[in-house]
């Protein structure tokens, strides 16, 4: 099924809970909505779902407008972060509820929401009580719950959060694998970008109630089209700092103080002459220079051991800037350093605007 | 410790327990009376279970109702405004939580006031409703007037649980294809039963208890009277007091009371303090 | 979860497409959702309008009539022909109108002062000063008056000060030579009036003064106990403070409750000794209109009475809900009607 939000906004009295938001989502398409808390992403599901009026615009499924359509008659499954599940009601007596109220007969009943605890791996625990279940389990038949009715759209809001580290890898595996498979057009409402960017075909970047970005993840990691959006998508986050970019003897510089950087063309013909802008890189695309001589030179603040990198964050006069290095170096907090930036992977945005000045 | 330390520390203890002495002498009486041919002051002059041959044959002699019709009317009575205080209480305290509707600010602070508002000032007027629908000195009206009396305590009682139920419970049901009042019966509901427990002990409790409003609206000792009309009718100055007796059928009517009393004080306490928050 | 070899296993995919959507009109939608608010609502208007604004609105009528027994059926007091505000210059013309609105004050100021409020804060303070489980239990007993059938309850309390040999009091004064021997209710009526309610009451205020201390950070009574503080300076100057606003609210509360009560003077003195001796505004509202000794009752004149309480009420409950703005407990509800 298709979904369309035309100029969908949300306010109680002043307080706007979703700003004009515009967006498409095609058949089959797994769609995240990302931001920090309060962006508006949840209020704009629960208006999907039928639970908040909007305040204007609309809302289509397929071409029909579902703005005054009850939850019940969307055809709608929707998994909650904290599960939601029906304490006085066992596992199968929580799974087999859409149904009950679809008056489906005893039989029917019990052979899907069979089938549907079995995909979920939980068709043992059938006769337990949420409380009886572990945090994993609750989520799994919270999604059997959602699942039964054969919605032919999926809501999830927030549904990892309150899972352990592990378990929402693997879990969060399971849900992608699940919507392929399914083909069930499907909107993810989340804050962690880690989620978004693996899971879904599309990223809806959400700040103060407004649609900041929609694209598909490595267009969103590659091509932000906001100073929110760049800063928000990757983690570490990208190294934003101030510079001017000019042209000289037909090179594009970007400076400020101690760095002075070589810019390709095409990207710094955008951003020169138009005073102070800010340049953002992205971690990795920064390395430690073997070279001495070469690039930008700065003192090593801070090593942060992550693992497979180190973290490091490098003064270079004023300016901070995070690095990711090969433990391998042996980097130590104090020595000297020098920097090398891959400049054609450099972003620019207007300071006053924060909106791209590339894309 | 100090003598003077030792000293403060009984001093609560102390005082406390003169504080309650007149409640605890009072049931130790009853008590007391109950199996006695009759009392001079905390003593007895003779143990007898005479006094509880209540139970058998009608007390204070003919013409006057068996104990067990009045206590019939009196459970009747508890009994249905449990269940209607707490199914009307539960029905609009869910609709001021949890809908949205024109008005239901207003109703809220109606429900307030009302909580607050001196119902027994009313009994006039009620005495006038009463007569118009025909249900002066009948059991349905005084457990109607009952009923309506304990409401602005129990909507705000049970609107206090709804408060707390999870939204996203509500919204699942929702979109799993339930209707408003499916969601309140087989969701909400089955999630706030010390709610409903509380508020069906403090119900039955009134309910069982009543007196001014039974003594009000029904016509002396007859038919329709509860067990506390009926026992007030023997305590009077207009017939001879056979306090054993008297006593003896206080003492049944405390059974059901020393049970909630016994098993729930917890609950208790927090009906009263639950309620009090608005008020009671 | 393997979903492949589920699927393949289990034969149809478990998704088919759903049967299309039923087709709602907007307003048929929106008013159908409203009407289900006002259907949950119904049973409780019907009933607060039948027992609370109606009789309102008949005692205010009533209070402008003369309707008695003796002309019940003849009287067309809701004629607006028929009224008159001859019933409060009656009630303010009557010589023992002095008598009882003094009974009123007294009965209020002295149960309030000496037990609802102050016998409430000194239970609240001593059992939440002990064991825990000693307080609990001690604040437990403390429920019982309230607990308890208000008939067997004055039925103790009249044994207690009955004469002698049969009183409880009297067993234990005669030997000492105090008093007569003769019915204590007789000999201090307001004693007893004001011990008997001021027993009930005072669980109130002791229940939410108790709340209201235990909900005092723990740290506060540490600090001020090593800062050396008394056990009074203690109560004075952390526990008083701190619970201001329960205070007022016991009292304004606990005020309006024992002004408009008058159960229990009725079953244990029903005003009396003598004339008027222990009668409050409420109980001569009752008995004018209710319980007239002769069987003349005097509905309108009783009404008169009681729309004066019933005015001091709404007007208190007003100011009371201002004061304490409970409104603002009030949260917006999550989901919209659509």
């Amino acid at each position: 099924m298709k979904v369309k939000l035309e100029n969908l906004s949300k306010r109680w009295g002043k307080v706007v809970g979703a700003d004009r938001i515009d967006l498409e989502i095609t058949d089959g398409e797994f769609v995240a909505f990302l931001g920090p808390s309060g962006c508006g992403k949840t209020t704009t599901l629960l208006m999907v779902a039928g639970i908040y009026k909007p305040t204007e615009g609309s809302i289509r499924f397929d071409e029909r407008v579902v703005n005054y359509v009850a939850p019940k008659d969307r055809n709608i499954g929707m998994v909650f972060q904290s599960y939601a599940l029906y304490p006085h009601m066992t596992v199968f007596q929580n799974i087999s509820y859409p149904l009950k109220l679809q008056k489906t007969s005893k039989e029917e009943m019990k052979q899907r929401a069979q089938k549907v605890a079995d995909m979920m791996d939980i068709g043992h625990l059938m006769d337990r009580k949420p409380a009886q279940l572990s945090g994993g389990q609750q989520q799994r038949v919270a999604l059997g719950r959602a699942l039964v009715k054969e919605p032919k759209l999926l809501l999830f809001d927030e549904p990892l959060s309150n899972l352990d580290a592990r378990l929402r890898l693997s879990m969060r595996g399971e849900i992608k694998r699940l919507q392929v498979e399914l083909r069930v057009t499907s909107i993810y409402v989340t804050h962690d970008q880690v989620e978004a960017m693996t899971m879904a075909d599309r990223v809806a970047v959400m700040k103060d109630g407004k649609l900041q970005a929609y694209s598909p993840p490595d267009e969103l990691y590659d091509q932000p089209r906001t100073l929110f959006v760049a800063s928000f998508v990757g983690n570490p986050p990208m190294n934003l700092i101030e510079v001017d970019v000019t042209r000289e003897n037909g090179d594009y510089h970007a400076r400020a103080d101690g760095i002075d950087l070589i810019v390709p063309a095409e990207r710094g013909e955008k951003a020169a002459g138009k005073g102070r802008v800010i340049m953002g890189i992205r971690p990795e695309d920064v390395t430690i220079s073997e070279q001495e001589q070469e690039g930008v030179s700065g003192e090593i603040y801070v090593v942060e051991p992550l693992g497979r990198d180190d973290l490091i964050d490098v003064r270079v006069g004023e300016t901070s800037i995070r690095v990711l290095a090969d433990p391998a170096l042996r980097l130590k907090m104090g020595e000297n350093t020098a920097l090398d930036f891959n400049t054609s992977k450099a972003q620019f945005f207007d300071p006053a605007t924060e909106q791209s000045l590339l894309w | 410790m100090t003598l003077r330390q030792r000293i403060m520390a009984v001093i609560p203890y102390v005082l406390l327990v003169l504080t309650v002495l007149p409640i605890v002498v009072g049931y130790f009486w009853l008590a007391l009376s109950s199996f006695s041919v009759s009392t001079e002051g905390l003593r007895s002059t003779g143990f007898t279970l005479s006094n509880w041959s209540f139970l058998s044959e009608p007390p204070f002699g003919r013409g006057y109702p068996s104990i067990w019709r009045v206590t019939f009317n009196t459970f009747v009575i508890a009994i249905s405004m449990t269940t209607a205080v707490v199914i009307v209480s539960s029905l609009a305290g869910y609709a001021l939580s949890r809908l949205n509707f024109p008005g239901r600010k207003s109703f809220l602070s109606l429900t307030l006031i009302l909580h607050a508002f001196p119902s027994v000032t009313l009994l006039i007027g009620i005495y006038f409703v009463l007569r118009t629908l025909k249900l002066y000195n009948t059991l349905t009206g005084v457990g109607l007037v009952m009923i309506g009396f304990e409401l602005p305590f129990g909507i705000w009682l049970m609107k206090g649980f709804f408060d707390n139920v999870s939204w996203d419970m509500e919204r699942a049901a929702l979109i799993d294809g339930a209707s408003r009042l499916r969601v309140w019966g087989e969701i909400i509901l089955p999630t706030i039963k010390p709610g409903i427990a509380a508020l069906s002990i403090f119900a039955f409790i009134s309910g069982w208890n009543a007196w001014l409003i039974p003594k009000t609206f029904t016509i002396g000792a007859g038919q329709n009277a509860t067990l506390s009309v009926f026992l007030n009718n023997f305590r009077g100055d207009t017939v001879a007091v056979q306090w054993g007796a008297v006593t003896a059928v206080g003492l049944f009517q405390l059974i059901p009371v020393a049970i909630f009393f016994i098993f729930t004080q917890d609950l208790l306490l927090s009906i009263y303090a639950g309620g009090a928050k608005g008020g009671t | 979860m393997n979903v492949k070899n589920r699927l393949e296993r289990g034969g149809t995919p478990p998704l088919s497409p759903a049967t299309p959507e039923r087709e709602t009109s907007p307003i048929g939608a929106r008013l159908r959702s409203k009407l289900e608010a006002y259907g949950f609502l119904s049973p409780a208007v019907l009933l607060v309008t039948l027992f609370f604004f109606i009789p309102v609105v008949i005692i205010f009528v009533l209070s402008l009539s003369d309707l008695k027994s003796s002309n019940f059926g003849m009287l067309q007091w809701w004629l607006p022909v028929n009224w008159s505000l001859e019933n409060y210059a009656k009630i303010f013309g009557n010589k023992f109108f002095p008598k009882i609105l003094g009974n009123t004050f007294f009965y209020v100021a002295v149960t309030l002062t000496l037990f609802n409020f102050s016998s409430a804060l000194l239970i609240a303070v001593l059992t939440t000063h002990i064991d825990r489980r000693a307080g609990f239990f001690f604040r437990v007993l403390w429920l019982l008056p309230r607990l308890t059938p208000s008939v067997i309850y004055i039925m103790m309390w009249q044994r207690m000060a009955s004469r002698a040999p049969h009183g409880i009091l009297n067993q234990l004064l005669v030997p000492l030579g105090i008093g007569t021997g003769g019915d204590l209710i007789q000999a201090a009526p307001w004693f007893f009036v004001i011990i008997v309610n001021g027993m009930i009451g005072a669980s109130f205020g002791m229940v939410i003064f108790t709340s209201a201390i235990e909900a005092i950070p723990r740290d506060f009574m540490m600090a001020s106990k090593v800062d050396g503080a008394s056990t009074w300076q203690t109560i004075r100057h952390v526990i008083l403070p701190s619970i201001k606003w329960p205070i007022l609210f016991v009292i304004t509360y606990q005020t309006l409750s024992l002004l408009t009560s008058f159960e229990q003077i009725m079953l244990l003195t029903d005003g009396g000794p003598g004339l008027y001796k222990t009668e409050v505004w409420a109980l001569t509202a009752y008995h004018r209109a209710l319980s007239n000794y002769f069987g003349n009752n005097q509905w309108g004149y009783g009404s008169a009475w009681a729309v004066i309480l019933v005015i001091i009420g709404v007007g208190a409950a007003a100011i009371y809900m201002r004061v304490f703005k409970f409104d603002e407990l009030v949260q917006e509800p999550k989901i919209d009607l659509l």
